[in-house]
């Protein structure tokens, strides 16, 4: 080695402690020094000129620089070393001031040794430095801005302008952030959106300039100038064919709080954020499909009519209810609802009465309806036999795609189970006929008293009668078999069969003491069913259940085991039945068990298991069986091929057809769900679908429907909603009511629906009700978007994600959130707006007048060390508050405005003179802060502040109250920078790499931070580091290419074992281990960023850090 | 002055470099004991530098890197702090106090840690009895030679 120690004076910062003569002789006599000069500046021109001299003089090959701290003028003598020749890593640095002469002033003999041992340290570590090698790198002339508000379109712009191609992406459906929300700016009180709208439209105009609104970026990978990124877009559900003209929230049923004005008002489900948005395309807030509409077999939007009801728009809501379903009447009575269990309303208080706003406006609308024939476009015919709602509900879909179908019933009356089983009280016949008429009126025939195998066969119809398709819909209308030992006595009836009679208008005898078994629905519509026609006979009703499980296991609906108790029914649960006994082949009554539960079985339900020992007599002279229905199997005569399994007929589950081709089957005698009635019209609606795929010989509709990702509020929001009640259907008396067959329940009247739609939480937003797309001009409504994905490459990034306000609710005492007269300075903001909520009134919450006396509260969340608020100042807050207070007095000079601060903050430029004229307004501003706000009963709000600079203490009322809260980073902030790999300090903020010297970059290369991403600041500071942070993106595009730097890892392939340790340990993915024979490890230096851990982890020393190996970090640290 | 305590001192060029620099700038006295060393991110020192320090004449090794969750490179100082623990297990499975080898953390803007660190791990290793030292006198701080010599890495 031939190195050369260069001692600089420092002005006196070193010679003043340190003997330069006595360093320089101790220098010289180092192994392999060939040279020592002193300088008084080693850094400056004489210096350099020194090194110069030496290396050319001495033939030196290293330089030793004893001097400053080497982070001050490092890169200078690092460049004169490369100027020189002398390669990269040629020079070494000795410490001697801040390491040396600056901390032991005192102790100058001590200082003098330590400084001669850092040289030799130096020296040594010189002896094992050696030139590293850079490459070129290839820099996509591209960057990526993500999130567009005004320092992210200003970066935009200004790299455009460059010639660079940007991608701009936005999350929000609209350019602007924070600014685009803001009334007007201080100092100079511009209107926000008058200074930010030509921007909005500039960026727009701008060709190079590529816009993504409503998209993330999910991923960013790859080295910096070769940044490959993933965008995720989500659907707006409005094409580019919107003109903006708005007609689709005129009609939109639904209103969440709109988040764009801080919650002081309400905004519908489709959209535009405001008038000068970029893009100006509307979009449609829709977040899934509404636990109501998941719960429902036939998906109705529930959520779309309930709120078309609460705005009063029924005929509208009921075309939503009827369009999935031609029973909404009848469903409206009988559904068992499942929606209902799954309403979110429910976890607040009581579901909304789901099924009882369909039978209001089902009720209403229906009659009204006109229902034309339904032009016949195909030739075939389909067959259609049963006439239950799994029939009508296929011919009517089938008729409506243009078939034409004929509906074969064996009955007199048509309807099935809906007609015959359910009694009248529940389901009024006129009602249940009303509906089934409008599906005819479609051009639906219909032959009653025509029951297949016996008038007609299935054969028959497929042959010589020309059908192209046959549906059996025939469901399940015998009573299942029950071996209970005197079940053939007289007075024991099935429930099927007996409720068909009563339906079909016939008065069997019921005894005067009935018993029902059976614990469903049919059980109690044929114990009912009997108190009504004991009372009919002149008789006192003396009808008793009995059950084998308790009363939550059973099937039957709870609501209407109350009302048949109302009506005296008598219940006997955790009985099972032995005998039914008897005397002269009629029924005397009937033996049972007494039974406890045991664990549970196959169905999920606990085994009653029978008491040995415990049996007793039931008196009944009438005993009626409900425990099961089963398969009438008249129809299998002359039809050929179809198959019956276990009791029903079997059908393949993607097509719904039977074993014989064409020939199709659904409802309870397919069983393909629960035996409901809204099932019944599910598997009607998907056989009309299959039975068209199948006719037209490809997949034109969709068989089985696929749910939408669930969608319900946040718990957030689930809390904030106040809790209520469930309003009450009115219902007929008991007493009277069981001496007739009217309608028990009476219905909403159109007060009471509307105002238990109102209940709705909106879970979806969107409700898919359909109300935009019947209006819209430009059919740019589109349900069918989904969520793309788009990968672009890019040189550098720029993040400029905004900030948030602090949540002003985490200081409880102050009453935001629970008092209506405290705001927040931003919710201000948008009052004050003229294009805002109230045009530019300032208005309580409350009452909507304006107010006489406000007060501003400052640091509300910010300078706060209580653990509940942020350590930093928010740098805008006093400024945003005096501008506030000026534009309230401007408008009304009799309003008292009192701003309370701590310290009144106004840097840059014309901000204190601003101050100083706000308060020649006769702003008041008090240095107090206040402890507890309380409210009154007017709304107003009385507040206990103290005067710090006199002492005094005043309680004060005030109509208003502003809280100033602070900035912190914003959601989208945080989210980014964990996908970018950057860090993030207090608050959230992200970390520039030096907080003074590099203040727009981060710790990786190739991006940049602009904004109050980076922290709280003004709009023209912003502005400021936007154009900052583009500057620094161009500079590192311009050349189109980049040297790696010196300073990374690398690998010696002699030495490396391929253990792979290295790989894992890089936090950057800079380092691969190659496959196969001869594997070792390499390591990309574009992405390297020099941090030494793989070195470090390396268990064989093959991998050093450049600049940075074992070798030299030794000597060092031994010879110093 | 061999035979004075000497202190080896790794410090991160972010934080704790930057502190010391700091600190020195506002003429903050510091024990002579200290040696600093500079190095990228404390997740390029290993048990490798920190027994070799202590082998080759140092009396006591510290490493000072950023605020733990606040490195520069992510995670380094982490991976510091594995190290300098293995380090104290293995120094006292083989009789040497533990306390010779320590991390400490800082941010850049907290020059007074530093300051702080640097004068805790002087007291501690000044009331501690000099290092034993295999076969002769330890190598005499300051030549090369001997802080090359064994050393084995090219």
């Amino acid at each position: 080695m031939r190195a050369g120690v260069f001692l600089c004076e420092c002005g006196g910062n070193i010679s003043g402690v340190v003997d330069m003569e006595r360093l320089a002789g101790h220098a010289r006599s180092l192994d392999g020094v060939v040279a020592v000069s002193v300088s008084q500046f080693m850094c400056g021109t004489e210096g350099r000129a020194l090194i110069e001299q030496a290396v050319e003089e001495r033939g030196l090959d290293h330089v030793v620089v004893a001097s400053c701290s080497p982070r001050f003028q490092g890169p200078t003598f690092e460049r004169i070393g490369r100027e020189l020749g002398l390669g990269e890593n040629a020079v070494a640095f000795a410490n001697i001031r801040e390491g040396c002469s600056f901390v032991h002033r005192d102790e100058p003999e001590r200082a003098q040794e330590k400084a001669r041992l850092i040289v030799a340290g130096a020296v040594a570590r010189a002896r094992h430095m050696s030139d590293l090698p850079r490459r070129r790198t290839f820099l996509h002339r591209a960057a990526l801005v993500v999130g567009g508000g005004i320092a992210g379109m200003t970066a935009a712009e200004e790299l455009a302008g460059s010639g660079i191609d940007v991608h701009l992406v936005e999350r929000q459906p609209s350019l602007g952030g924070y600014m685009a929300r803001l009334a007007k700016t201080f100092p100079t009180e511009d209107c926000a959106m008058c200074s930010l709208a030509p921007r909005l439209t500039s960026t727009a105009l701008e060709g190079r300039v590529h816009i993504h609104t409503l998209t993330e970026v999910e991923e960013i990978a790859g080295p910096p100038g070769e940044f490959r990124v993933r965008l995720r877009h989500k659907p707006r559900y409005v094409t580019e064919a919107c003109v903006g003209c708005g007609e689709c929230a005129e009609v939109c049923p639904v209103t969440v709080p709109s988040e764009y004005d801080f919650g002081v008002t309400g905004r519908t489900a489709v959209h535009r954020q405001f008038a000068n948005a970029v893009p100006s395309t509307f979009a449609v807030d829709r977040r899934g499909s509404s636990p109501c509409r998941t719960a429902c077999a036939v998906s109705t939007s529930a959520q779309g009519y309930v709120a078309l009801v609460a705005a009063g728009r029924f005929d509208e809501a009921y075309r939503v209810a009827a369009e999935p379903n031609p029973f909404p009447s009848v469903c409206g009575r009988i559904c068992t609802h499942l929606c209902e269990s799954a309403c979110t309303r429910g976890e607040v208080d009581e579901p909304v009465a789901i099924a009882a706003l369909k039978r209001f406006v089902a009720d209403t609308v229906g009659p009204t309806q006109e229902i034309r024939p339904a032009p016949r476009i195909h030739a075939e015919r389909v067959a259609v036999v049963g006439a239950g709602p799994a029939g009508l509900t296929c011919a009517r879909d089938l008729a409506a795609l243009g078939y034409g179908v004929t509906v074969f019933e064996a009955q007199s009356v048509p309807g099935g189970m809906l007609r015959l089983g359910i009694p009248s009280y529940r389901l009024p016949h006129d009602v249940l006929q009303r509906e089934i008429d409008q599906i005819l009126a479609l051009g639906v025939e219909l032959r009653l008293e025509a029951r297949a195998g016996r008038d007609f066969t299935v054969d028959g119809l497929l042959g010589d009668d020309g059908y192209a398709a046959v549906y059996l819909a025939t469901g399940l209308q015998r009573s299942a078999p029950v071996e209970l030992p005197g079940a053939e006595l007289e007075g024991v009836r099935h429930a099927v069969e007996l409720l068909r009679e009563i339906n079909l208008g016939g008065t069997p005898d019921t005894g005067e003491k009935a018993v029902v078994i059976g614990g469903g629905d049919v059980a109690l519509d044929a114990a009912r069913s009997l108190i009504r026609l004991q009372i009919g006979a002149g008789r006192e009703p003396d009808v008793t259940l009995v059950y084998r499980r308790s009363e939550v296991e059973m099937p039957a609906n709870a609501a209407e085991l109350q009302e048949a108790r109302d009506e005296g029914l008598k219940v006997e649960l955790l009985v099972q039945p032995v005998a039914v006994v008897g005397e002269e082949g009629h029924v005397t009554g009937l033996r049972l068990l007494r039974c406890e539960l045991g664990e549970p079985d196959d169905s999920g339900r606990r085994e009653p298991l029978p008491v040995d020992g415990s049996d007793f007599m039931l008196a009944a002279d009438a005993v009626v069986l409900a425990v099961g229905q089963a398969l009438v199997e008249d129809f299998l005569e002359g039809c050929t091929g179809v198959e019956v399994e276990h009791g029903q007929i079997r059908i393949d589950r993607e097509t719904l057809m039977t074993t014989r081709p064409g020939v199709f089957a659904g409802g309870d005698a397919a069983a393909t769900g629960y035996y409901t009635a809204i099932e019944a019209v599910a598997a009607g609606r998907r056989s009309a679908a299959a039975i068209h795929n199948h006719l037209r010989g490809e997949r034109l509709l969709p068989v089985w429907a696929a749910d939408g990702e669930a969608a319900r509020p946040s718990a957030a929001e689930l809390a904030a909603v106040e809790g209520g009640q469930r309003t009450p259907m009115a219902v007929a008396e008991p007493e009277s009511r069981r001496a007739t067959w009217d309608e028990v329940n009476l219905g909403y009247t159109a007060d009471q629906a509307m105002a238990e739609a109102a209940r709705c939480l909106d879970c979806a937003v969107c409700s898919d009700c359909g109300s935009c797309a019947r209006v819209c001009p430009s059919a740019a409504i589109d349900w069918d978007q989904t969520e793309t994905v788009e990968d672009i490459t890019v040189g550098a990034v720029i993040l400029a994600t905004g900030h948030k306000e602090f949540d002003a609710a985490r200081k409880l005492p102050l009453g935001f959130g629970r008092f209506a007269n405290v705001l927040t300075q931003s919710q201000v903001a948008r009052l004050l707006s003229a294009a805002g909520p109230t045009e530019g009134e300032l208005l309580r919450p409350s009452d909507g007048r304006p107010p006489r006396r406000v007060l501003m509260l400052q640091c509300v969340g910010s300078r706060d060390c209580t653990g509940s608020g942020n350590e930093h100042c928010s740098a805008i807050c006093c400024l945003f508050a005096t501008l506030h207070a000026s534009l309230i007095k401007e408008h009304d000079p009799g309003v008292e405005v009192t701003v309370g601060y701590t310290d009144l903050r106004a840097p840059g430029k014309a901000h204190e003179e601003y101050y100083r004229r706000v308060q020649e307004k006769g702003v008041r501003y008090v240095r107090g802060r206040v402890g507890e706000i309380q409210e009154e009963a007017d709304g107003s709000l009385t507040v206990r502040l103290e005067n710090t600079m006199t002492g005094a203490k005043s309680e004060e009322r005030y109509d208003l109250v502003v809280l100033s809260a602070g900035l912190e980073a914003s959601d989208g902030t945080r989210e980014i920078a964990g996908v970018a790999g950057v860090q993030t300090g207090a608050a959230g903020f992200i970390r520039e790499f030096h907080p003074k010297l590099r203040p727009v970059d981060t710790q990786r290369a190739g991006m940049f931070v602009a904004g109050t991403a980076q922290g709280p600041k003004s709009i023209p500071d912003s502005i400021a580091q936007a154009k900052a942070a583009a500057a620094r993106a161009m500079s590192m595009l311009s050349t189109g290419f980049a040297m790696t730097p010196a300073q990374v890892a690398s690998s010696d392939l002699e030495l490396c074992v391929a253990c792979g340790v290295c790989e894992t340990a890089c936090p950057q993915g800079a380092v691969r281990l190659t496959a196969g024979a001869g594997a070792h490890s390499v390591v990309d230096p574009s992405i390297c960023r020099g941090c030494g851990i793989c070195a470090a982890e390396c268990p064989t020393g093959a991998m050093q850090l450049g600049g940075f190996s074992d070798a030299e970090l030794i000597a060092e640290a031994t010879a110093s | 002055m061999s035979g004075e305590r000497r202190i080896v001192a790794f410090c991160c060029r972010e934080c704790a470099y930057a502190a010391a620099d700091t600190s020195a700038n506002a003429r903050t006295a510091l024990p002579p004991s200290v040696r600093l060393v500079l190095v990228p991110c404390t997740g390029r020192v290993g048990p490798l530098h920190l027994l070799r320090a202590l082998a080759d004449g140092a009396d006591g090794v510290m490493v000072a890197g950023c605020l733990l969750g606040q490195c520069h490179y992510r995670e380094g100082n982490f991976n510091a702090v594995d190290r300098v623990a293995f380090v104290r297990r293995l120094l006292e499975s083989v009789g040497v106090e533990p306390e010779r080898c320590r991390m400490f953390t800082m941010s850049a803007g907290e020059p007074p840690r530093f300051v702080a660190a640097v004068r805790e791990m002087d007291r501690v290793i000044a009331a501690l009895p000099p290092l034993p030292r295999s076969g002769d006198t330890a190598p005499a701080a300051g030549t090369t030679d001997a802080a090359v010599a064994g050393m084995g890495v090219a």
